[in-house]
């Protein structure tokens, strides 16, 4: 099973049902396969800032969620976690797929790809990075489960490793 | 223009069951003030961030009514999150907006609005057909009373003056406790609604 695949069956299985997601290359066949599937509310903000409040609602109403964003766009939450997700102790999935390292092609994207981590943890956000196939089952089950039991927002990142990246 | 307490007190009057999102400021205070209740939920930050909010917990949630209060300097700074309503059209989502024509809280610097620009009209143009505009707590009784019975979206600009609350009252804020009792009040956390509070 592809590893996108594999993340929307994590979501599903966890009941991780409102998919709030911001147009990105990597991300194009899990946006694609989450929109087929009647079980998940796909969403489509205008901004990554936006995203996070519209999930943070859902979760109030009783339905977990999703956010789905390249690096350069948690650049563009990074008040909104700090000043809503975290302090409210309310529980999302951030799913982040990598740029600006490993077979990077495009300058302007290494500034927030080099950021990206150290931003989540300035923000006291756990992030952990998927690599492999093999982990990316665990590694999704486990991050659900520590977010939505613990009621914080959990961070997975999509390595280039695992992508394949973005070619020219 | 309209005395915004007298507004929120209107506004608290003519609610039932409807889930309340208030956003950062006096959209916030006057709310509260004019009379608490545990369906609110009060933002004390991210500028900008209630109509995702009200819009998700919509969503979330159809079979309730779902009104957004925020300020004019907060809708222009996520002037997108008009477009997401317009293009989602959920039918029980309101938007009340307070315009006041200033960033009131940070010492009364205008907003963009005090030069004419027309929220309810930007509304319209992001496909919320229902939005309209009004200077008096007259008008604005008999448009809230329409809206709240029919289907939305819906977006109410009430032009308000500056009139604050006290500031002496009392405000919630703790973020946490501002969570846990709203949704343990609509139920949507079983271990918080089943405890004994007193």
């Amino acid at each position: 099973m592809a590893w996108s695949d594999v993340v929307l069956e994590c979501l599903k299985a966890n009941k991780v049902q409102t998919i709030v997601h911001i147009p990105d290359t990597i991300l194009t066949e899990l946006i694609r396969r989450a929109d087929e599937d009647d079980y998940f509310d796909v969403l489509s903000p205008t901004r990554e800032e936006e995203g996070v409040g519209i999930v943070c609602g859902s979760y109030l109403g009783g339905r977990n969620g999703a956010l789905l964003m390249q690096n350069s766009g948690l650049g563009n939450a990074a008040n909104i976690l700090g000043s809503l997700t975290v302090p409210y102790q309310i529980p999302m999935l951030l799913l982040i797929s990598q740029r600006g390292e490993l077979g990077e092609f495009n300058t302007v994207q290494v500034g927030m790809g080099q950021a990206l981590r150290p931003t989540l943890d300035g923000l006291d956000i756990p992030h952990f990075t998927m690599e492999r196939e093999e982990e990316v089952a665990k590694i999704m089950t486990g991050a659900i489960k520590l977010a939505f039991s613990t009621d914080r927002p959990v961070a997975v990142i999509v390595s280039p490793l695992l992508s394949g990246g973005k070619s020219l | 223009m309209i005395n915004r307490q007298q507004l929120a007190r209107v506004f608290v009057d003519a609610l039932t069951d409807q889930l309340v999102v208030t956003g950062i400021g006096n959209a916030c205070n006057d709310v509260y003030a004019a009379g608490d209740r545990a369906l609110n939920f009060y933002m004390r930050g991210s500028m900008g961030a209630a109509v995702p909010i009200a819009f998700g917990l919509a969503r979330a949630r159809p079979n309730d009514r779902v009104i957004c209060v925020e300020g004019d300097g907060s809708v222009l700074m996520n002037l997108g999150a008009l477009a997401t309503v317009g293009s989602y059209a959920p039918d029980n989502l309101m938007i009340v907006i307070l315009d006041n024509s200033a960033y009131q809280i940070t010492g009364g610097q205008p907003t963009h609005t005090a030069a004419g620009i027309d929220l309810a009209a930007v509304a319209r143009g992001c496909g919320i057909e229902s939005a309209s505009r009004v200077g008096t707590l007259g008008d604005f009784e008999t448009a809230l009373d329409q809206i709240l019975g029919a289907p939305g979206p819906h977006v109410l600009v009430a032009q308000v003056d500056r009139t604050l609350s006290d500031p002496k009252l009392f405000q919630p804020r703790r973020p946490a406790l501002i969570k846990y009792r709203f949704m343990g009040r609509i139920g949507t956390l079983e271990d918080v609604r089943r405890l004994v509070w007193d």
